[in-house]
């Protein structure tokens, strides 16, 4: 796990739902680059009309569409789900093997090589985002990688790049002021809300949207960091781990001891004894 | 052909219920086969939204806590001397080697790449309460397995490895007792980092300790059930009397894991606590018949004498804890509106089929080595123990 504080520069994606036509280019644009299976479209029980349901392992982002009411009328309300690149990701302090990593450019990437399948990550993971390959014999983990080999050539993600419209691409900090003066500029515009900037400690994905976060539903979460939560305890295991084999050992030591002295005392009363019988 | 002949007859003296135990473990292991085969979402029902079901929340997440009685019973014995459950050490080691070994094989079917499980020392991660665990489990295996070996040895007469496994003893008991405090409490910890997704009833930071504390009274729950199901069936000695002293050292736990639970819910949990009624009523069943109802029984001063209430009172005990670790690793988890998981059938099985391999496990151990004598110097006794134990299992 990176031991960085300094998040500013990592590369960032602002998401401006409000800029957002729903043409799912970058769902297309993800697909292409990251050269993966297409999915046949169904009709599905739940949230949303989207296609495909739900991001899987064949589907690194996609969009979500929901309706609600506007004025009396039905209106459509998309986003863009996709990994949120924490800057303190649950997924790479609780992988047992460090499969994942938090790159200093900024994208969390997964190596393959390494995962066991355990799928704590899945668990882990406040977003939902890490899909496993269900239909292998030996299945791996799939995420969004952030386009992490484009963006060490300097490049923009697929989708950022796809994106006619609503993400902005670059470093957490001028993300969050180009959020930040956004928001200046059309506070009636907005609901006056960052996602992403504390949520679970600071992603580096960032949305601004008309509508609640909650009616599109992004999920309440708290703003620190994960890891910590686990660490607090963890960090305990040093401890306990000598303080438990000292005292079992000392208390061993001393009701051995015990039954030693009542021993001998018992020895030497019954040689008294048998002198005495002897005399 | 003799020996095969042999062996078909030693079996066919088997009894029935064991034999009847068979048809599942086969029928697991070929459903294990078939997720070798054609993958985990193939047999069973996790999906995206379920990445661990019954495999975690049975195999793993409530087996190493009903485990937990080798710890307890080496450290009761051979730490605090109290000399006079030494009856109990041996089938509770037998029960924590067969549980943990069989934990191993659960983990194993339930990995998407087990044939990397080594990579877990070769990229180790520190942050991480999956590594705790998984090496915490692996090592403890080893130290039952040890511990285990010296009823085999006594059985076969080998003097030098027993006389290596006595030196071997305490250092082993007091790693066999540290190692599990990590490895219990670590599985608590696990579900620290859902801290968003666990609800309230049982999501709070001293879920590590709780875990810890309820499965020293689980575990001795269940050495007392197993002490009294062999009793009646296997035809060994009575031994209410020793399960006496188990039932003071559990009434006590229960009692320091409700007022820890009663303090986690009162001053350390965030959010409402009884906003969704199925939950309620899960964690109601789990507390009153898991912790509170049992415990009156266990203060009682009819229980130290009546095998009976013992084992109903010991059997409420593993069903509350059983239900405490499925909230905790499954049913807290499901957000509202969200689908419900159900095991498929074929998940069952494999589960089913590793419970029945634990008994049968157990009854083959039972009847071929010495677990229930009762002898503190083993080396010097070795050889008379051989014969008894010989005569021991023509008694069976």
């Amino acid at each position: 796990m990176s031991e960085r504080t300094d998040f500013s520069m990592d590369r960032t994606f602002l998401i401006d739902l409000t800029r957002c036509t729903g043409c799912r280019g970058c769902q297309v644009a993800c697909k292409q680059w990251n050269q993966m299976e297409a999915e046949k479209t169904r009709f599905f029980k739940g949230e949303g009309y989207q296609n495909p349901p739900a991001m899987s392992e064949h589907t690194l982002t996609r969009m979500k569409f929901r309706d609600y009411e506007k004025h009396g009328h039905n209106e459509f309300a998309f986003y863009k789900e996709m990994c949120m690149h924490c800057i303190r990701p649950a997924c790479a302090s609780v992988c047992p093997v460090s499969a994942f990593v938090k790159t200093p450019e900024g994208p969390v990437v997964y190596n393959p090589k390494r995962c066991i399948g355990c799928r704590y990550c899945m668990v882990a993971c406040p977003f939902g985002v890490p899909k496993y390959q269900w239909s292998k014999a030996l299945p791996l983990v799939v995420k969004c990688t952030g386009c992490y080999s484009r963006v060490k050539e300097g490049l923009v993600p697929a989708c950022a790049k796809a994106c006619p419209s609503a993400i902005t691409y670059g470093s957490r900090k001028d993300m969050i002021d180009e959020a930040e003066r956004r928001l200046k500029q059309w506070p009636d515009k907005y609901v006056g809300k960052v996602y992403g900037l504390e949520e679970a400690g600071g992603t580096s994905v960032l949305y601004l949207s008309e509508l609640p976060f909650d009616e599109l539903g992004f999920k309440k979460l708290t703003t620190r960091p994960l890891p910590t939560f686990t660490w607090a305890a963890l960090r305990f295991v040093p401890g306990v781990f000598v303080f438990m084999s000292g005292a079992l050992t000392f208390i061993s030591w001393l009701t051995q001891r015990k039954e030693r002295l009542l021993k001998e005392r018992s020895r030497n009363s019954q040689g008294t004894q048998r002198e005495e019988g002897g005399l | 052909m003799i020996t095969t002949r042999l062996i078909l007859a030693e079996v066919k003296g088997y009894p029935r219920f064991i034999k009847l135990l068979m048809v599942p473990v086969s029928a697991g292991a070929i459903a294990v086969l078939l997720r070798f085969m054609f993958g985990l979402g193939a047999i069973t029902n996790l999906d995206d939204l379920y990445p661990w079901g019954l495999w975690i929340a049975w195999d793993v997440v409530t087996s190493v806590p009903l485990a937990a009685g080798a710890f307890i019973i080496g450290a009761i014995v051979h730490c605090f001397r109290i000399k006079k459950l030494e009856p109990l050490v041996r089938p509770s080691i037998v029960t924590g080697f067969l549980g943990y070994f069989l934990v191993c094989v659960g983990l194993l079917i339930d990995l998407g790449q087990p044939q990397r499980a080594w990579h877990v020392f070769v990229y180790p991660n520190l942050h991480s309460p999956m590594l705790e665990v998984a090496l915490c489990v692996m090592t403890y295996t080893g130290i039952v397995f040890l511990e285990f070996l010296s009823p085999v040895c006594e059985k076969f007469g080998l003097r030098i490895p027993l006389r290596l496994l006595r030196h071997v003893q305490m250092p082993l008991v007091v790693l066999g007792v540290a190692i599990p405090t990590l490895h219990q409490s670590g599985i608590g910890t696990f579900f620290l980092i859902a801290v968003d997704k666990l609800h309230n009833l049982w999501y709070n930071p001293i879920l590590p300790l709780l875990f810890w504390t309820s499965a020293i009274f689980s575990g001795l729950s269940m050495v007392m059930i197993e002490a009294i199901m062999v009793h009646r069936h296997l035809r060994q000695p009575d031994e209410t009397d020793l399960l006496a002293v188990l039932t003071r050292i559990i009434s006590w736990f229960l009692a320091i894991y409700l007022a820890l639970k009663v303090y986690a819910l009162l001053f350390l949990s965030h959010g409402p606590l009884f906003d969704r009624p199925v939950l309620t009523a899960l964690f109601l069943v789990e507390m009153g018949v898991g912790v509170v109802i049992p415990m009156v029984l266990f203060f009682r001063q009819r229980i130290r004498t009546d095998d009976r209430l013992q084992l109903w009172a010991a059997t409420m005990v593993v069903v509350g804890l059983a239900l405490n670790r499925f909230n905790v690793s499954m049913f807290g988890l499901i957000q509202r509106n969200q689908e419900i998981y159900y095991p498929s059938f074929l998940e069952s099985l494999v589960t089913l089929g590793i419970i029945s391999a634990e008994v049968i496990l157990f009854f083959l151990v039972a009847r071929y080595f010495p677990i229930f004598e009762h002898h503190t110097e083993a080396v010097e006794k070795c050889s008379s123990a051989f014969e008894q134990c010989e005569g021991g299992e023509r008694a069976i």
